[in-house]
């Protein structure tokens, strides 16, 4: 992923009002991590496991702040029970931004991706939780801010999936 | 000592705080406890999460949890995060009975063997990390961490009772309680939590 499109990315977050993430790193899309530290209206917070991710910035949420958690695609999987039982039970709004590893436009896709990367939309579906797949920088603002109208909307976790150009 | 004697203990001195309990304590916290900062979530290995992140978000408020050994074990990655980001306003009770009592035959967890949660605490970076395995014990270092700064972790050893098999379930679904929770914190933080108007 390039610095301009990391920058891009990370501004349309501040945008949108986001102002908590929790993450753990992944390969496409960690160049905006630095760039989320250095902006100091963010929250960061690094964690062991997807599945606290979700958890933690579930209860952030709770308690007044726009959270996202940053993961690798695999890392869905890992989440998904405290997706289901926090998250998608209570209803919470928060916005995944989930690298699509293993996806037909990952630039960097490989065995080690793609078994589940065909699995995660079906993953997505079976937890009820709205995405959009984005491969580029046209309309990334937009796009985002449309996310988080809608999990505030529903009061959901909603997906944001990376491929294509941020996989670079 | 059992989890209703330290509930009942530590029920005067919740106030304002916020309080999320797994699904092992939440019975009889429920039963004891009616304050709107309740949010018991019904499951397994979240509450120390949801209850970090309540920590993060509102660092001005005191947060409690209220989780079990199983629930602890099945969301063990969380000491490590605990220790590392080390919320000062966050206070753990694991109430360690070293038995799934909830799966109904008691199988024994591994506390009952050679793990012990507050050392693996410990060396998670949470200094102030004990267990305590008498009621005077419960009450003093409960007492102390709810009224003193810095995160707190305190494990007790509780023998298994029986009572949350044969308890009347509460009729308050869980999203019913989210919203009852949600509302307690923006009277009394005076912000609104959810965004999005009809």
């Amino acid at each position: 992923m390039d610095q301009d499109l990391a920058k891009k990315t990370v501004e349309q977050l501040w945008r949108a009002g986001i102002n908590f993430v929790t993450y753990l790193p992944e390969t496409r899309l960690s160049s905006i991590l630095p760039l989320l530290e250095a902006e100091k209206s963010f929250r960061l917070v690094p964690v062991a496991s997807e599945a606290e991710a979700i958890t933690i910035a579930s209860g952030a949420s709770l308690v007044g702040k726009q959270s996202a958690c940053y993961m690798e695609g695999t890392g869905l999987f890992v989440c998904s029970y405290n997706l289901l039982t926090v998250s998608v039970r209570l209803g919470i709004p928060l916005l995944l931004l989930i690298s699509y590893v293993g996806s037909f436009a990952d630039q960097r896709n490989s065995f080690r991706f793609a078994p589940t990367g065909i699995r995660t939309e079906e993953q997505l579906k079976t937890l009820n939780i709205e995405y959009q797949v984005i491969t580029d920088s046209a309309d990334l603002g937009q796009r985002i801010h449309d996310a988080v109208r809608m999990m505030h909307a529903l009061k959901q976790p909603v997906a944001l999936l990376f491929t294509g150009d941020f996989t670079l | 000592m059992n989890r209703r004697t330290c509930l009942e203990a530590l029920l005067p001195h919740v106030t304002d705080q916020l309080v999320v309990a797994s699904v092992s304590g939440q019975w009889i916290w429920g039963q004891l406890s009616k304050h709107d900062g309740n949010l018991l979530l019904g499951s397994m290995g979240n509450a120390l999460g949801v209850g970090m992140g309540m920590a993060l978000g509102l660092p001005h408020r005191k947060v409690i949890v209220i989780e079990s050994d199983g629930s602890v074990l099945l969301s063990l990655f969380n000491l490590p995060t605990l220790g590392t980001l080390n919320p000062k306003n966050l206070v753990v009770f694991v109430f360690d009975n070293e038995a799934y009592s909830g799966s109904r035959i008691s199988r024994p967890s591994a506390t009952a063997a050679k793990t012990d949660i507050a050392a693996i605490a410990r060396d998670s970076g949470i200094s102030r990390a004990m267990t305590v395995r008498d009621i005077d014990a419960f009450n003093r270092e409960m007492s102390s961490a709810i009224k003193g700064p810095g995160l707190g972790f305190i494990v007790a050893k509780v023998e298994e009772t029986f009572e949350h098999r044969n308890a009347e379930r509460s009729d308050v679904d869980l999203v019913e309680n989210k919203y009852r929770f949600v509302r307690y914190v923006e009277r009394t933080e005076g912000k609104p939590i959810f965004l999005g108007r009809g």
